[in-house]
């Protein structure tokens, strides 16, 4: 591991869909990348993944498991899959759990994930759920994630997955949480584009929320943020105003590590911007203070 | 006529790798058994290439600089977006072009069962768009 606690570099958002620890099975390979919107990838062994880390100089990658199961019958990245990631390379690998509310059994299917296979978080797509932030369903889940001092990433914005209507990825539709979860950390994640003006009143707003850059839809990264974090907005805004609340998320397989850093490392920001930016807000954000 | 096909795998560690595969072709041109012929090297993908050229650290340099001048990381291109049939940015223009100026194979003779190579030639696998798992495949022809 190459950084120092306060100068790590942190990616708060990946999907390891095609980790090959947990690719053994063809069957299974095939149904993530169906669902999961990634049609022409391959398993990459876990050396490689973890050679891919180095070269974007990545010390800790956020693994978020995904569980649609009540429609899909089985979760896209189960939470024992992150497990058995994290028991791979536990010095590089954080794991989220996700559940799918739907389900009768998910609060006991996330305590599980907490208490027996010590999870970080949680992740939750309302968009591929099709629920709304406001369901009643997501209430004992939030609450167990508050007492628990678990944080919580959601899905924000634009949804590249199949059947994941973007409407229930509004940041604003969040607030609700963040006013009757105030000590419930989330992120919004994807900085909730299209709707970025939305999400940073969110974390301008609301101590307990958060964003990641896992956002590039247009552009090469460079050329993205700069329009973002540069020219929609002032460039005076993050450095000034939001610089607390935004955390480096590569959103990887989908993009790369190393691009999304360069197109950060790019912006003409103070290098304690950057800093917190890459990893001191995500150290934060985890509650992870000096046990990272 | 023998035809003889063989696949390698490769494991790149750099963006930009030039890895030297002569000792490969080699082996595969004496478990073909052919003794006169030739044999094709060919990449399988789209952002490498197959290179012959002198194995000196200055000039496999100046080949990476020329390529990077010519076909810099940081420029406009197009391949530049979200690749729906893919689910991933796409952003790899680079190695794209550069495996275009490299080209995707190389043919050498085969003369007397050895593989008839200049004694300053190596043939490369040339990783354009690395860190990634590649192949290459091996085509011996002759008798």
């Amino acid at each position: 591991m190459k950084g120092s606690v306060s100068h790590m570099i942190i990616d708060i958002h990946l999907h390891p869909v095609m980790f090959g620890a947990i690719c053994q099975d063809q069957a299974r390979v095939n149904f993530r990348k169906q669902h999961f919107g990634l049609y022409k990838s391959s398993p990459v062994p876990m050396e490689q993944v973890l050679a891919v880390m180095d070269h974007a100089g990545v010390d800790k990658s956020v693994l978020l498991a995904e569980d649609f199961s009540a429609d899909m019958g089985q979760p896209l990245v189960s939470n024992q899959e992150i497990y058995t990631l994290i028991d791979i390379a536990p010095d590089r690998f954080i794991g989220f759990a996700s559940v799918d509310p739907r389900q009768t059994d998910a609060v006991n299917k996330l305590q599980y994930a907490f208490k027996e296979l010590n999870l970080s978080g949680l992740k939750l797509n309302l968009s591929h759920l099709q629920m709304m932030p406001s369901d009643s369903r997501l209430g004992e889940i939030l609450a167990m994630c508050q007492e628990y001092e678990k944080p919580v990433t959601f899905h924000s914005g634009f949804s590249w997955e199949p059947n994941s209507p973007s409407k229930y990825g509004r940041p604003i539709l969040y607030e609700d949480i963040a006013i009757n979860y105030p000590n419930l950390r989330f992120c919004l994640a994807h900085l909730g584009w299209p709707w970025v003006d939305e999400t940073m009143m969110m974390v301008l707003k609301y101590p307990n929320v958060y964003t990641d850059t896992a956002t590039v839809y247009m552009d090469s990264p460079i050329n993205y943020y700069d329009q973002i974090f540069m020219k929609n907005m002032a460039p005076g805004w993050l450095q000034n105003n939001l610089a607390d609340k935004i955390m480096y998320g590569s959103n990887h397989p989908r993009f790369r590590q190393v691009r999304v850093r360069e197109g950060l490392e790019s912006l003409p920001l103070r290098q304690d911007v950057k800093q917190k930016i890459m990893g001191e807000n995500a150290i934060r954000f985890l509650g992870m203070g000096g046990n990272v | 006529m023998i035809i003889k096909s063989y696949q390698n795998t490769i494991s790149s560690r750099q963006e930009f790798e030039m890895i030297k595969i002569t000792d490969k072709i080699d082996q595969a041109v004496k478990d073909s058994g052919v003794q006169n012929g030739l044999v094709f090297v060919i990449t399988m993908h789209t952002t490498t290439s197959i290179m012959i050229n002198e194995s000196l650290p200055c000039v496999e340099k100046d080949i990476e600089l020329l390529l990077e001048r010519l076909v810099p990381s940081d420029y406009p291109y197009t391949h530049t977006h979200m690749l729906p049939s893919y689910g991933t940015c796409s952003g790899n223009s680079p190695g794209h072009l550069k495996s275009m100026l490299g080209g995707n194979h190389c043919v050498l003779p085969i003369k007397e069962g050895k593989l008839a190579v200049g004694s300053a030639q190596d043939i490369y696998f040339v990783e354009l768009d690395g860190l990634k798992i590649r192949t290459y495949s091996i085509q011996v022809l002759g008798e």
